[in-house]
């Protein structure tokens, strides 16, 4: 028979320890605490398999009572440092977590709390098995109240009222009911609508629903109210409270859950801890629905959680520079506008005050406020001014005739003008002559100045320059203008009988070109009428333009153009 | 009641029934309602519950003033006063059991009653009214034994200090009056508008709320509320509320306050406003607690409205109860 390998041999010792344990497992504690450290030491050794000290752990905690199940938890607290190098957490997270489901959260709190601050520290900060990675909401977390006037224990006397008969309005409430009459007036309303808020905080999804939203809305609009309606003033009062608090132990005032007696309810409205609760769920369900700005550190957590939760270690960052200790006296560098400060020190305050305005002299001289060239417009105007002829400023006065505004008129246009650099083919006499050109080209252009009068002095100048428009654009008084009685005549006269072919481009229908033809026999007079009716048909549209490119469009480019030049 | 009636309605006065599980109200068409305060305080209370489960015209005209003794309630409007038993109105039946009209120097005006105040020594009732007098009757028997003589205007309000016998009254003239009951003599005179730090002549000099519990006494109207010791007839603290207070009382350590302006104001005894609690009538005339159940322990307030507020909870009001 072949030695028994080596898992062979772990198995076997695994199995061993197990049959051991139970049975001991009625026996004391200590028993299988000291067995399970002789399977820990087994591991290490290497004679036992890695998992067993959990099988063990498991066992144990499954089988014992609760009490005793505190011992074996310190147990496991004490031996943390061998759960982290044998690195089985799977294991002890798996056991730990069974051992919580079985506890009563509100009755052994402390133990929970032991137990979940364990797995806290056990587990790496960005282990994602311990969040809540969709944000779901606790659905379970249901607040009790008395809802039913029926199941209330402070039920009010009502016996005496049914024999005099006097209650009419009287409800369930007979004698069946034990009432302990409660000796304060209770404002049921008010606290039925108060807990019933607590179902929307539990559940924020329920808002989406029209109904139960507008039953929020008013139910918080009255417990508000209530709350606006006497403001709890008492700040001073508090900070005694907190000042007590702290001294007498300082532990914070914990509850695992409201309490919702009745006869509380007037408390409780007057407590400011208790109005801060409920006003900081109303922003944790506003955060959920408008995802604002409210809770910062929310917001942090969740986009961490979104990033895939990354790890916490901070890289040491490579130019983290030394700090520098504080000195007495300024160092050699502070002159120079290397110090911390990045002032420069004159040796006199005014000089620095004035030099440190703006150290840099580059920078300076980018500043808006050295910006000293003028516009066009405002150097200008005075020349637009006086070429103007109604103003009829003599040549000889002409600001344009200065040779100092000459050249700065040059300068600026070479700056700021393109007209500067257009090529044209006139020959300028002088300087003033140039420029008197130039400006009655920015007249035109500069909105505000008023330059009517100067266009008709402009077509000899435009005529090297614009040319290459003229073509295309009309002059600008006759564009809109409505065709006349006369031109309409003139055209008539052209179009002769070839006016059916203008009439296609003039959209004119076959009916209404056969009625033209019956009233008249005259060809120019049918023209004529062709030209009224196609005027009345456009109204205002009835502009030379309109008329002229139908013209060309029909193959009468000269009529057109006799047409434009009228 | 139309809804036009309703809204120029105005409750003037309320009063307590013995048991405490009723209230009464008046308001200015002469009606009074009774309202069941335990059906209305129940927890499963509806809208039906907040009505009045009687109203009736007593009087002619407005009615200012109710009272409530041992088992009668007592109104007074138009110079008469009523009496009611409070048996018969919980039972919906409303039948006056006397009624009285004070001795009026003329026949032809007859001056309306603003205020009436109980006597428990001996068993007397005070009204002041329209006619500058305190007239004072007794319950047993009816009749006017005495008229107390000495304001110059009409009166608004009376106050008892029950541990010295004497009456306070406050009125139009701006004078409030300490009298004597037994011989009927004014003992005291304060002109509360001649203190500088009381006075408001902005809005005149009339006295139109006062009470007193013996040693204190808070008055207000024209010239700010303010609370005075009797001993030494000097006012101690000055309440700064805007507006003009027309119903005051002393309740714990705090000074409750009705007039002018949709709020109840709390007040301390050293003359600092610790807040307003929101009311629905515009204007407030009139502030009741009920003292005589613990079950039914609600404050009510009354004014330029059909409803009347009431708080289970003094820091806000829980519902309303409406004529």
């Amino acid at each position: 028979m072949p030695f028994p390998s080596e898992t062979e041999k772990k198995t076997t010792l695994d199995q061993a320890l197990r049959g051991v344990l139970e049975a001991e497992i009625k026996g004391s504690c200590d028993d299988f605490l000291s067995l399970i450290d002789l399977s820990i030491d087994s591991v290490t050794e290497g004679i036992c398999s890695a998992t067993t000290p959990f099988l063990l752990l498991g066992d144990v905690l499954d089988c014992l009572p609760l009490d005793q199940c505190d011992k074996i938890f310190t147990f496991v607290e004490e031996n943390v440092s061998t759960w982290k190098s044998v690195s089985s957490l799977f294991w002890v997270h798996g056991s730990l977590c069974d051992l919580l489901r079985r506890l009563s959260k509100s009755q052994n709190t402390v133990f929970c709390g032991r137990i979940q601050l364990f797995l806290a520290r056990l587990f790496p900060l960005s282990e994602k098995s311990g969040l809540n990675l969709q944000s779901q909401f606790n659905l379970d977390n249901i607040t009790v109240f008395n809802k039913n006037e029926q199941e209330s224990t402070l039920g009010q006397k009502h016996s005496e009222e049914k024999e005099e008969g006097m209650e009419v309005e009287e409800g369930e409430m007979g004698d069946e009911d034990e009432p302990a009459p409660c000796s304060i007036p209770i404002d049921y309303n008010l606290y039925r609508k108060f807990w019933t808020l607590q179902d929307y905080f539990r559940n924020p999804v329920q808002c989406y629903d029209k109904f139960s939203w507008m039953t929020f809305l008013k139910y918080s609009d009255e417990t508000l109210a209530v709350f606006k309606s006497y403001k709890l003033d008492d700040t001073q009062a508090s900070k005694r409270k907190l000042e007590e608090l702290r001294t007498a132990g300082g532990e914070h005032v914990y509850f695992a859950k409201f309490l919702t007696s009745e006869k509380l309810m007037d408390l409780q409205l007057s407590d400011s801890n208790f109005r801060r609760h409920i006003l900081v769920q109303y922003l944790i369900l506003f955060q959920y629905l408008k995802g604002q700005h409210i809770l910062n550190t929310e917001e942090n957590w969740n986009s961490w959680k979104n990033e895939g939760c990354p790890s916490f270690v901070k890289e040491r960052p490579a130019d983290a520079k030394p700090i520098r200790p504080t000195r007495k006296r300024p160092a050699p560098e502070d002159f120079l506008g290397k110090g911390p400060d990045r002032k420069i020190f004159m040796g006199n305050d005014e000089l620095t005050r004035l030099w440190n305005l703006n150290p840099d002299n580059m920078e300076a001289c980018k500043s808006d406020s050295r910006e000293f060239m003028p516009s066009l417009e405002e150097f200008f105007e005075e020349a637009i001014e006086q070429a103007d002829p109604a103003n009829m400023v003599e040549d000889e006065y002409k600001v344009v005739r200065n040779s100092n505004y000459g050249w700065r008129a040059l300068r600026l246009l070479s700056r700021r003008s393109p007209h500067f650099f257009q090529p044209t083919n006139q020959q300028f006499k002088s300087l003033a002559d140039y420029l008197e050109s130039m400006v009655i080209k920015l007249a035109k252009e500069l909105p505000d100045i008023p330059s009517e009068e100067i266009k008709t002095g402009e077509e000899e100048d435009d005529d090297n320059g614009d040319n290459l428009l003229k073509e295309t654009n009309d002059s600008p008084g006759i564009q809109h203008k409505l065709v006349s009685n006369q031109q309409m005549d003139e055209v008539a006269a052209k179009l002769g009988s070839q006016w059916k072919s203008l009439a296609s481009q003039l959209e004119m229908k076959a009916a209404e070109m056969r009625e033209i033809e019956t009233e008249s026999e005259d060809v120019d007079m049918q023209a004529k009428l062709l030209l009224v009716s196609w005027q009345d048909r456009e109204g205002t549209q009835a502009t030379v333009e309109n008329l002229a490119s139908a013209l060309t469009a029909a193959g009468f480019p000269k009529i057109a153009e006799a047409l434009t030049e009228t | 009641m139309g809804p036009v009636e309703l809204l120029h309605m105005s409750v003037f006065s309320q009063s307590f029934s013995p048991c405490g599980r009723f209230l009464a109200a008046s308001n200015n068409y002469g009606e009074i309602a009774v309202f069941s305060l335990s059906s209305s305080l129940s927890p499963e209370a509806t809208g039906i519950n907040q009505k009045p489960i009687l109203t009736f015209t007593a009087h002619e005209g407005p009615i200012f003033a109710l009272l409530s003794t041992d088992a009668h309630l007592l109104s007074a409007g138009n110079g008469e006063i009523s009496a009611w038993s409070w048996a018969e109105l919980a039972k919906r039946n409303p039948k006056a059991v006397w009624i009285r009209r004070p001795q009026y120097k003329s026949s032809l005006e007859i001056p309306e009653i603003n205020d009436m105040i109980v006597n428990c020594r001996d068993n007397s009732l005070a009204v002041g009214g329209g006619d500058n007098n305190i007239h004072i009757m007794d319950l047993e028997t009816g009749v006017f034994k005495s008229v107390l003589q000495g304001h110059t205007d009409y009166i608004h309000c009376l106050s008892m200090r029950e541990r010295e016998g004497e009456l306070l009254s406050g009125g139009e003239d701006g004078a409030v009056r300490i009298w004597d009951c037994r011989t009927g003599q004014s003992v005291h005179r304060l002109e509360v508008y001649k203190y500088e730090e009381c006075a408001r002549p902005q809005y005149g000099k009339w006295i139109s709320c006062l009470t007193t519990d013996s040693d204190w006494m808070l008055c207000g109207g024209g010239p700010s509320l303010s609370l005075w010791h009797l001993r030494s007839l000097s006012p101690t603290s000055i309440f700064p509320l805007s507006g003009c207070q027309r119903q005051a009382m002393f309740y714990q350590d705090l000074i409750l306050s009705v007039g002018e302006g949709h709020f109840l104001s709390h007040c301390l005894l050293g003359g600092d406003v610790k807040s307003l609690i929101p009311c629905s009538p515009p204007s407030l005339n009139t502030v009741a607690l009920n003292t005589n159940s613990t079950e039914h322990r609600v404050l009510t307030v009354g004014g330029s409205s059909d409803q009347i507020d009431v708080f289970t909870n003094l820091s806000y009001k829980a519902f309303s109860l409406s004529f």
